[in-house]
């Protein structure tokens, strides 16, 4: 199956320091590609090449195998790959319907035009029906968002996200800060958006959230890609060895 | 929504006429006073105006002084003073020659007749001028009191050298015409330079730094008017602070204490005393006599001033007319 | 899979519920205090004062908050936006003079005075936005914080004004302007007969014209038709949400691709804008122009719209609260007055309730809990 997402040889550098070294990677339809690495071992960058954020000094970018040039965040969007950042970037003194059309708002013309008011009821039910599709449940859609759970929050995100039709979905740290229960939830959402055939790319440091939502790791240390196994073939301690630099699979590349 | 019914309801609230203005009575006039800021030559007015009260056994209201000279600070204060509805009278120093008159106006639609101290409203002719609705003004002659200014510094410094003057608004009759009275009598010596006149907006520590400024790149200024309480006051300051007292002549206009003070330690050679006690007793009682069918009122009342310097200032005769604030 | 609301709930039940009743209280409290201070201090007023319960006091507050409240509207937006402009009080003053500059020029000049009014107001109201402009540039494309950089452009300001101006009130104003500033909307005439007059001042005199009331003046028609535009703009619009937005997280608004900084100059220009209004208002209503119209009132906005409710850490707040902050700075300067106070009580009372808003706000902070930063 031709991958979805392809890169090859991506490097970025900051003045003397190589952060990403060459690293090629592939995410095919249907799958989960867990990413982990030591702090510093490049992850956020390789990904914030992907998602806009920084531009490569070297290497290319594949996407349903045509070669992309994304040069700014919208680029990414445009193609289809939505990022959720750490922090989610939803803004806590608006309401879910607010967070899920931020930057795309729906509006009603009067005037021949002239005046445009916010659709609210549009965005309201559209946002209830997305969540409906999650199975996600919140009992108010109307609250501030700085209300609700870290889950519910990560759920909005990534309603958000889904909403704007998500080819792929990158997700960086999303269990951080969520109490047990709540990252069950989270990783069961990941699952599902699988199932859907919306692959996704997890950063995590949590080895055991890796190991539960994956189909493959790969694994970066200082910059290099240093395994790229399927999540059957390896263990944990395996990952860990990878992870501390004690075995490279690429030793020579 | 239960906020903006409560906000709609309340704005109702004020606008409905529930209650008609009191009506005063009938023998006595209900007189307010507004002075221009808070400084001592108002607190003496302040002095006159209590005194003539009492001795005509009338009821003087001053709500506040405006905590900064103009016509944002007076206005809100005189509308209030006319909302009140019980004033027949009201005496005030208008801070604004021209700004005034609108809000005045008003004032006398409503019923009520002003007497205007100290500064007056468009040219000070209340008979053939532009403003015609006072009854009358009571103040300085603030030509004159330039003037005397004027030939003191030019005595003092005999007839030659650059001088300066602080003053405060343009805009303001008073301190404008003191301004000008000073230029007229210092044009008389042809040896004496006018080398700028700045305007402190009624600011001690504006004039101060002014002043001190022209100090600096003046090295040869000999006499600085500064011509009301604060230009004075700033001037002062900064002739001291310069370590020039003495070596420059200043004349100040008002008696404060400080100015007093600095005529003592020969930083002002000078001290023009304006006679505030008067002009709010005398409005007073023009208040009273109108109010008791008075029709020959005159419509301009020039009060006088007293010279005050180093020779005279412990003559109580001269030292009387000090602004003492209690 | 279910989400659970209460994901946070606690074994002990009933304490929780009472914490959060409490903390219910205190919300709904930090919400209406305001409202119910100002509805005690108008009751008070009205019983203390000689003549606060009347028409012609009630119109003496609603032109008194006409600057306030105009500058507030800026401010409210800007505010919101975690932002502040320190520029208005001065901007106000370069309004106001430049206004009268130009109607006078080109009144004398001959031409029609309707015109000439109607240029002077968009000169004053364009410079005012060019300062604005300079604000907004700074502040978004240059990163200076608002603070420094609108104390800044306000010392410009006050300066073009006073140069412009020669430090001098520009007077010579059409009889127009006045009647604009001054004249009102609809008269009462009461007395044995009652009338209500709609646009034409009656001509009476003397007892007839002391009974006359005149019932909002064009500057707080003015002034209310530009409060409905900005709850039009803050509550149902995108720009208005947006808004709203850059308060609550401008990083995250600024990834979900709206252009943060064209957004934060047009703020910046908006709150000038609503200070120029206020400018030239004031030359309609002195019939003069002065560099030093707005000097007291800038720091009176900003505790209008901290009274009013608006956060100071942006996010939240409404146009209404700033009408309320107005409203409530307004009527205890006047009632006061009405009572003969000495007015030093006045900075007293509006710096304690200043300083209990702002507890509110602290209060109301840390019960809902920022957890954007997460």
């Amino acid at each position: 199956m031709e991958p979805m997402l392809s890169v090859k040889n991506l490097t970025k550098r900051f003045g003397g320091l190589t952060a990403v070294n060459q690293v090629s990677m592939d995410v095919h339809p249907g799958e989960v590609v867990g990413l982990v690495g030591d702090n510093g071992a490049g992850k956020s960058t390789l990904i914030k090449m992907v998602s806009g954020v920084y531009q490569p000094n070297d290497g290319e970018i594949f996407f349903e195998g045509k070669r992309v040039h994304i040069s700014k965040p919208s680029d990414a969007r445009e193609l289809g790959i939505e990022t959720i950042y750490q922090d989610l970037a939803l803004a806590g003194n608006l309401d879910v319907g607010a967070n899920i059309f931020l930057g795309r708002e729906h509006k009603r013309k009067y005037l021949g035009g002239v005046v445009r008011v916010l659709d609210n009821k549009f965005m309201q039910n559209q946002s209830e029906k997305l969540l409906d599709d999650l199975d996600v449940h919140i009992p108010s859609l109307m609250q501030k968002i700085d209300k609700l759970s870290g889950g519910q929050r990560q759920a909005v995100a990534i309603a958000r996200a889904l909403y704007w039709n998500a080819r792929l979905m990158i997700m960086d740290e999303p269990t951080n800060n969520l109490g047990v229960a709540q990252q069950g939830e989270v990783l069961a959402l990941i699952r599902r958006l699988r199932d859907q055939g919306v692959p996704v790319i997890v950063i995590s440091h949590t080895i055991r959230d890796i190991f539960a939502v994956s189909d493959r790791i790969v694994v970066l240390h200082r910059g290099r890609k240093v395994a790229d196994k399927r999540v059957a073939e390896t263990s944990t301690e395996e990952i860990v060895q990878y992870i501390m630099g004690a075995r490279d699979d690429f030793r020579n590349n | 929504m239960f906020k903006k019914l409560l906000l709609v309801a309340i704005v109702l609230a004020l606008a409905i006429p529930l209650a008609v203005p009191a009506t005063a009575q009938d023998d006595k006039p209900t007189i307010g006073f507004l002075p221009g800021v808070l400084d001592p030559f108002y607190q003496v007015m302040e002095i006159g105006v209590n005194a003539a009260a009492a001795d005509f056994g009338v009821e003087v209201f001053l709500p506040q002084y405006p905590s900064t000279w103009g016509p944002s600070a007076q206005t809100p204060i005189l509308e209030a003073m006319v909302a009140r509805g019980d004033l027949d009278y009201i005496i005030l120093a208008p801070v604004d020659k021209e700004q005034m008159i609108a809000p005045l106006q008003a004032a006398v639609d409503a019923g009520i007749k002003i007497i205007t101290v100290d500064t007056f409203l468009g040219d000070g002719d209340y008979i053939n001028g532009p403003v015609t609705f006072p009854i009358s003004y009571i103040g300085s002659d603030n030509v004159e009191g330039g003037r005397i200014a004027g030939y003191a510094l030019a005595e003092r410094l005999g007839g030659k050298g650059k001088v300066y003057v602080q003053n405060t608004n343009v805009g303001v009759s008073t301190t404008e015409q003191r301004g000008q009275g000073f230029i007229e009598a210092i044009s008389e010596f042809p040896d004496m330079e006018l080398i700028g006149m700045d305007y402190n907006l009624d600011d001690a520590s504006t004039s101060a730094a002014q002043t001190s400024a022209v100090i600096q790149r003046e090295p040869e200024l000999a006499g600085i008017f500064g011509v009301n309480v604060f230009s004075a006051l700033g001037a002062g300051n900064a002739v001291k602070n310069a370590g020039l007292g003495g070596a420059i002549e200043v004349i100040a206009f008002d008696a404060t204490k400080e100015a007093i003070e600095n005529l003592n330690l020969g930083v002002v050679s000078m001290v023009i005393a304006q006679k505030p006690y008067d002009m709010g007793y005398l409005a007073v009682e023009f208040a009273f006599a109108d109010w008791r069918g008075v029709t020959s009122l005159p419509r301009r009342v020039t009060t006088g001033y007293a010279v005050i310097t180093a020779e005279n200032v412990n003559d109580p005769e001269v030292a009387r007319f000090i602004y003492q604030v209690p | 899979m279910t989400v659970d609301s209460r994901a946070e709930a606690l074994p002990r039940r009933a304490v929780s519920r009472r914490v959060a009743r409490q903390k219910q209280a205190i919300l709904l409290v930090s919400r209406v205090w305001s409202w119910i201070f100002l509805a005690i201090m108008v009751v008070f007023f009205s019983i203390e004062g000689t003549g606060f319960f009347t028409v012609r006091n009630s119109q003496n507050i609603l032109v008194a908050i006409v600057p306030v409240l105009l500058m507030g509207l800026g401010q409210t937006f800007v505010i919101i936006a975690a932002g502040i402009d320190l520029s208005v009080g001065w901007v106000m003053g370069l309004s106001s003079v430049v206004s009268a500059l130009v109607i006078r020029d080109l009144a004398d000049g001959g031409m029609a005075v309707g015109l000439a009014i109607l240029i002077g107001f968009v000169a004053g109201v364009g410079s005012a936005a060019l300062a604005g402009l300079l604000n907004g540039v700074i502040i978004a494309k240059l990163k200076v914080p608002p603070f420094i950089v609108t104390l800044g452009v306000s010392f410009i300001a006050r300066g073009a004004a006073f140069l412009l101006s020669g430090g001098n009130v520009v007077g010579g104003q059409p009889q127009a302007l006045r009647d604009l500033g001054n004249e009102a909307l609809l008269y009462l005439q009461r007395g044995d007969e009652t009338r209500l007059y709609f646009l034409k001042k009656p001509d009476v005199t003397g007892a007839q014209l002391r009974m006359l009331d005149r019932i909002l003046p064009w500057p707080v028609v003015i002034a209310f038709v530009l409060v409905l535009i900005a709850m039009f703009i803050l509550h149902r619009t995108q720009f208005g949400r947006h808004t709203y937005a850059i308060g609550g997280n401008k990083e995250a608004t600024k990834r979900a691709g709206v252009p943060v900084d064209r957004l934060t100059i047009l703020l910046y220009v908006m709150s000038a804008v609503t200070a120029g209004f206020a400018g030239v208002l004031y030359t309609a209503r002195f019939s003069g122009g002065s560099s030093i119209a707005g000097d007291a009132l800038m720091m009176s906005s900003i505790a209008a719209v901290i009274i009013g409710g608006v956060s100071m850490f942006g996010g939240e707040g409404r146009v209404s609260g700033t009408v309320l902050g107005a409203l409530v700075i307004a009527v205890l300067q006047t009632g006061l007055i009405m009572m003969a106070v000495e007015p030093f009580w006045q900075y007293v009372i509006v710096g304690i309730i200043i300083i209990l808003a702002v507890l509110m706000d602290q209060a109301r902070d840390l019960i809902i809990g920022r957890a954007e930063a997460e």
